[in-house]
């Protein structure tokens, strides 16, 4: 996370200050940041080429590649500074996307090559190489895609700049003209159309661009345009909520009005077709969330369209994840024991029920579900200490893929908030094991990130694909082990797994060992697996929990 | 042929068929600009014949489907990020169009394009 305020100072802001390489610094790390904000957005939309979801991700990579190359630099010569973002960028690059930014980056770099300072016709024309540069890249381009905004604004760029009167006033057009180009996107590609949405890596740019413009206007960054709630969430503060009749769907719609809204017509007219009427707002976007009965279903789709262009309608059935959720709740249930004023609160970042009600029994304050491929946001996390009772809180990830989450998480907010680095469930519980909620909580936190090293860690699940990496060849399907992160052992089965992991890490030196199961694992295969450890094992202390968790079949704790 | 035996007869998928949906699935992946002929004879071909499954080799050993892929890639990329992003799209086009899984998937880089030096 970078520790400068990304916001140019008042003085910067002038226009007829020189853009070198020094302000581009600071434009880069606005670009980084405002495109971290909005990655689950981005991700979100992700379905071309490949529906997988990590456009966001990929793109926030690059950029960070790109922002480290520079992040100490005290170059001056803005040619200079853009030649290393380029570097960094092309070092980074991850996906299509990713590959594809660099290449706008090299471009662009190449093209300004030496000059000290920024001026019009020098980011017209570098706009123009940019584009030209993405587009070799590819035998046959597609339009509809990051390709696609890049060329429109590269040719606003050049039809405007006799009009702009400064490179604030051109940029601006830019930004414009790439949002622009993001809702054009579905008509050029009808796989986005089918799926509702504008193109994951055009918005991706976008983003870029807005963020840099939002830092020489000195809007904020941290906060993402559209506050992305999590589905899940909403969810179940509705159960919780007694269901009035008529809510059958939750239909969430995206949209930019033409003129500006006369609100309390608005509310009216919805208030007409349904109930649980929010309306968020962001810089002309605004998201409507409203409940309706199932024949009134398109009603506010429609209402909304005549009033503007409309960027992404979601409709969930809310009847139907009613019952399921409530199904899941009944499972493990677990209750949280109450945290008093003053005292050490922890919060978990858990993979599974099973977990959660592991750590409720422990002692936690809150428990943040996510985990492997489901990373929680850092607005879930900060939400689930924000309305604790104190102002000491000691953050668990859990995962390696959520300590950044957490250390975001703990500058967004006033209360004094430790993030203990906890890669994996194994080492939370240990962690957990040295709380004292009314200790003295840098000695607390001392103790606790003590308490990570004397776990060892073993992760077992099944092979997505072929691979060999550390000189262990996987097939897809096999049973893979990981000791503390790291791939250890393929085998066919997960009984050898087990105990192959055991044997590994030298179980026989150490007195307890933990089974977590997860999920799809049968009772009958952990009962056979339980005897063997046993009998092979019979000094040591062999615990098995449910953690519930999805994905790994087994997590293996040694202590 | 890769067959899948149903109960009311089989459908047979030829190895060209794959071959051709990886091929174009290949030509849409950023930084590729080419696909190439693995040996020198197959170049001579080439300007005979125009086949939709130039560069692509798909072999099938009773079991596994094995895919390898002779391609040009955009001098200046980085030519991993370009081959991973190639092997995760045509994977997953094929498998997606065929429904029969694909045991590897070998990217070989058979040359650069430099559009213009730096």
């Amino acid at each position: 996370m970078p520790s400068e305020n990304p916001t140019l100072t008042k003085e910067e802001m002038i226009p007829t200050k020189p853009v070198d390489g020094q302000v581009l610094k600071r434009l880069i790390e606005a670009g980084l940041i405002w495109l971290r904000s909005n990655q689950q957005l981005v991700n979100s939309l992700n379905v071309f080429p490949v529906p997988d979801g990590d456009t966001g991700t990929n793109m926030v990579l690059t950029m960070q590649a790109a922002y480290e190359e520079i992040a100490n630099s005290r170059e001056k010569n803005f040619g200079e500074m853009a030649h290393a973002v380029a570097h960094g960028a092309l070092m980074g690059a991850r996906g299509n996307s990713g590959v594809i930014l660099s290449q706008l980056w090299r471009g662009f770099a190449r093209s300004i090559d030496k000059q000290a300072v920024l001026d019009i016709p020098s980011l017209v024309i570098a706009l123009a190489v940019a584009r030209d540069t993405a587009y070799k890249g590819v035998v046959r381009p597609v339009e509809g895609t990051i390709l696609t905004v890049a060329k429109d604004v590269a040719a606003k760029a050049e039809a405007t700049q006799k009009n702009a009167v400064d490179l604030v006033a051109l940029w601006k057009e830019i930004v414009e003209e790439a949002d622009h180009s993001v809702q054009r996107t579905p008509d050029l590609l009808p796989v986005l159309k089918e799926a509702g949405v504008v193109d994951s890596g055009g918005k991706g740019l976008f983003f870029i661009f807005e963020g840099i413009l939002r830092a020489i206007t000195g809007q904020t960054l941290e906060m993402p345009a559209v506050p992305i709630q999590p589905l899940k969430d909403m969810v179940l503060e509705n159960i919780k909520e007694i269901t009035e009749p008529g809510q059958d769907y939750e239909v969430i719609v995206d949209f930019h009005p033409a003129k500006p809204l006369d609100l309390a017509r608005f509310y009216y007219d919805l208030g007409e077709m349904g109930t649980s009427i929010q309306l968020g707002e962001g810089d002309g976007l605004y998201r409507l969330h409203i409940h309706v009965p199932t024949h009134n279903l398109y009603t506010p789709i429609d209402y909304t369209r005549s009033l503007g262009p409309i960027s992404k309608v979601a409709i969930e059935n809310l009847m139907e994840q009613i019952g399921s959720g409530q199904k899941n709740n009944q499972e493990v249930a677990y209750t949280l024991p109450p945290v008093e004023p003053g005292q050490n609160a922890v919060v978990a970042v858990v993979p599974g029920k099973g977990f959660a009600k592991v750590f409720a029994s422990l002692g936690v304050a809150a428990i943040v579900e996510g985990g492997q491929t489901m990373n929680p946001s850092t607005q879930e996390i900060v939400k689930a200490f924000e309305n604790l009772p104190t102002d000491k809180v000691i953050l668990l990830p859990n995962n390696k893929n959520v300590i950044l989450a957490a250390n975001a998480a703990a500058d967004l907010t006033v209360k004094r908030v430790a993030v203990i680095p906890s890669k994996s469930v194994p080492q939370g519980l240990a962690a957990m094991m040295r709380l004292i909620p009314d200790g003295d909580f840098d000695n607390v936190c001392e103790e606790m990130i003590e308490a990570l090293k004397d776990v060892e860690t073993g992760e077992i699940t099944k092979a997505t694909r072929s691979v060999e990496i550390d000189g262990i060849e996987v097939q897809e399907g096999q049973i893979i082990v990981l000791h503390n992160g790291h791939l250890v052992l393929s085998v066919s089965n997960l009984e050898e797994a087990c105990l192959g992991f055991l044997k590994e890490t030298r179980a026989e030196d150490h007195e307890l060992i933990t089974l977590f199961y997860g999920e799809n694992v049968l009772d009958q295969e952990m009962a056979d697996i339980e005897l063997k450890i046993r009998e092979k094992y019979p000094k040591q202390e062999v615990e098995i929990q449910k953690g519930g968790q999805p994905h790994y079949q087994f997590i293996i704790s040694i202590e | 042929m890769i067959d899948e035996t149903k109960p009311l007869g089989s459908i047979l998928v030829s190895q060209r068929t794959i071959a051709s949906i990886a091929y174009h699935a290949t030509l849409h992946s950023y930084g590729v600009v080419g696909l190439t002929s693995k040996n020198f004879v197959g170049g001579l071909a080439r300007v005979l014949v125009k086949d939709p499954t130039y560069g692509v080799s798909v072999r099938y050993d009773g079991r596994n489907i094995n895919i390898d892929l002779f391609v040009i890639i955009e001098y200046g990329t980085r030519i991993k990020s370009v081959a991973n992003s190639v092997s995760h799209t045509v994977r997953f086009q094929v498998e997606k169009i065929l429904g029969i899984p694909i045991n590897e998937i070998n990217v070989h880089v058979r040359g650069l394009r430099v559009s213009n030096l730096d």
